[in-house]
């Protein structure tokens, strides 16, 4: 139980990889509030988990505070935060309106520095304690190199890179670490909208011929899955991690360490 | 105990970093073979296996692999530094770089990798110096980024049944960075300096490189591959350009 003790505030708490973050916490000892727009999140059905639920939007400033305020009362501190709540738009720029482009800030970037700003005086509390806090925010492969047709999804994950460099170097010296996952393909709602959807992963008539061209193209020949990245979400929160911060964490089963591959 | 059942194979495991691995590793129920040039080292658990090994040497690492019969995770640690530049390099301070550093990672990968079941895992150290330049560590920067280009390479190829990583350690309390400090006008000055780059306020310990290589191990990591995992208190996070210093 390497979180015994500790205090976990989880957005997107109830969506795809989410989900996956709040019952490895759960199992690993953690006290754990999931926070999503509904109960069910993304997914259709909820099962009681165990996390204590938080109706909250990442970007609603008095939301989010009062969120941080209930997890005062009620805990007194906050040991790890993980941003996860995200979303994605299929579109270039041209295709992007401008309602869409700022409802892609909204939840990717401003939601991480809203939750994470209001959460810092909470985990600086847990700091003092003897153990560094941990922040995990969500970049994304697509972040460095980008996926076609995603234009303000990879400015979002690039953006939230940048801010992750920069919380670690603010907040270090406070001893709360902030690392960031950037997932590749993850098997996911957001992964099977991506597939079905009409926009630029749309698979028309192929979907299963997409899904496996798209499968092969990853040397270690699969998608990921949520549980794999919870494995390295636990592990950054851990106090075995204590000395990682300021890192960005690719997790995509090999596919960004290769060049473009040649079709033969 | 994260790591029971598997046998490991670490090179360079006399001190430093390796010989935090070897610990970890052990301590995590591995059975754990290491090596080095020389003597068994002091202190070391018995039931660690020791060989007396120069990975530069190729037909040397192909005897020993043979003898070892099957390895699930391969850690290629062994490492030299020679603190100069480019134009002050001998074809000496090539031949032990580039032979240790290089040709040792490679010797090993060559060796092990036939004889590596499907779900091993190799972990190869490189370091943040093989991204960003070290001053005056022309060969040991460059020998660096070789090894973060063949990780990449061996995901890539052996990639269904072989998992290959690296990690990139920042500045770690061994041997090799008190002799960095060492060459500073000031050691004392580049101490105090060197830890105002860290957003943690310290330098690493083996064990904060070993957590990583246990994890990289484990089949908790069975979808990372051909990554570089940097672990250096957030220092590369950071410009160095640091007015604060000035």
């Amino acid at each position: 139980m390497k979180l015994e003790g500790k205090t976990a505030f989880v957005t997107g708490g109830r969506g795809g990889i989410g989900r996956a973050i709040v019952a490895r916490f759960l199992a690993e000892g953690a006290t754990v509030y999931a926070a999503d727009l509904t109960p069910e999140g993304s997914l259709a059905a909820h099962d009681d988990d165990g996390s204590r639920f938080v109706q909250m939007n990442v970007a609603d400033e008095p939301a989010v505070m009062a969120a941080m305020e209930r997890v005062q009362a009620e805990a007194g501190k906050l040991d790890i935060l993980v941003n996860a709540a995200g979303i994605e738009i299929e579109k270039t720029i041209e295709e992007t309106t401008l309602d869409e482009w700022n409802r892609s800030f909204a939840v990717n970037c401003t939601g991480t520095f809203l939750t994470s700003k209001y959460a810092l005086p909470l985990m600086r509390a847990a700091a003092k304690s003897g153990t560094s806090a941990s922040i995990i925010n969500f970049g994304s492969y697509d972040g460095f190199i980008a996926d076609p047709g995603l234009a303000a999804y990879c400015a979002t994950k690039g953006a939230v890179h940048a801010l992750t460099r920069a919380m670690a170097c603010d907040h270090g010296p406070e001893g709360i670490r902030v690392n960031a996952i950037c997932p590749g393909y993850i098997d996911t709602p957001m992964l099977q909208s991506f597939f079905d959807g009409d926009g630029s992963g749309g698979g028309g008539q192929n979907i299963e011929q997409l899904q496996q061209a798209v499968r092969d193209v990853h040397p270690m020949r699969t998608y990921g899955t949520p549980q794999d990245i919870a494995n390295l979400v636990n592990w950054l929160a851990s106090d075995e991690a204590r000395y990682a911060s300021g890192q960005l964490w690719v997790l995509d089963g090999g596919l960004s360490a290769q060049v473009q591959q040649m079709r033969l | 105990m994260r790591l029971a059942g598997k046998r490991a194979f670490v090179t360079g495991g006399r001190q430093g970093i390796g010989r935090g691995i070897v610990e970890a590793f052990r301590s995590e129920g591995a059975a754990v073979t290491t090596c080095g040039r020389g003597d068994r080292p002091e202190g070391l658990e018995q039931s660690i296996i020791w060989y007396e090994l120069d990975v530069t040497d190729p037909m040397a690492v192909q005897d020993l692999a043979i003898v070892t019969d099957g390895t699930d995770i391969l850690v290629n640690n062994a490492g030299v530094q020679v603190e100069k530049t480019v134009a002050d390099s001998t074809d000496a301070d090539w031949d032990a770089v580039i032979g240790t550093n290089c040709r040792g990672v490679f010797n090993m990968c060559r060796a092990f990798i036939p004889l590596m079941p499907k779900g091993s895992s190799i972990i190869n150290i490189g370091s943040i110096s093989g991204n960003h330049a070290d001053p005056s560590m022309a060969l040991y920067n460059a020998s660096k980024a070789f090894v973060h280009g063949l990780t990449r390479s061996i995901a890539v190829d052996h990639g269904p049944d072989i998992r290959c990583n690296a990690i990139c350690p920042g500045w770690i309390n061994t041997g090799m960075l008190e002799a960095g400090f060492d060459l500073a006008g000031d050691p004392d000055l580049a101490r105090t300096d060197a830890l105002r780059r860290h957003p943690m306020r310290r330098f690493g310990q083996p064990a904060d490189i070993a957590a990583m290589a246990v994890w990289l191990a484990s089949d908790e990591a069975g979808f990372a591959s051909g990554q570089m995992f940097t672990v250096d208190g957030g220092m590369t996070a950071a410009s160095p350009l640091n007015p604060g210093l000035f």
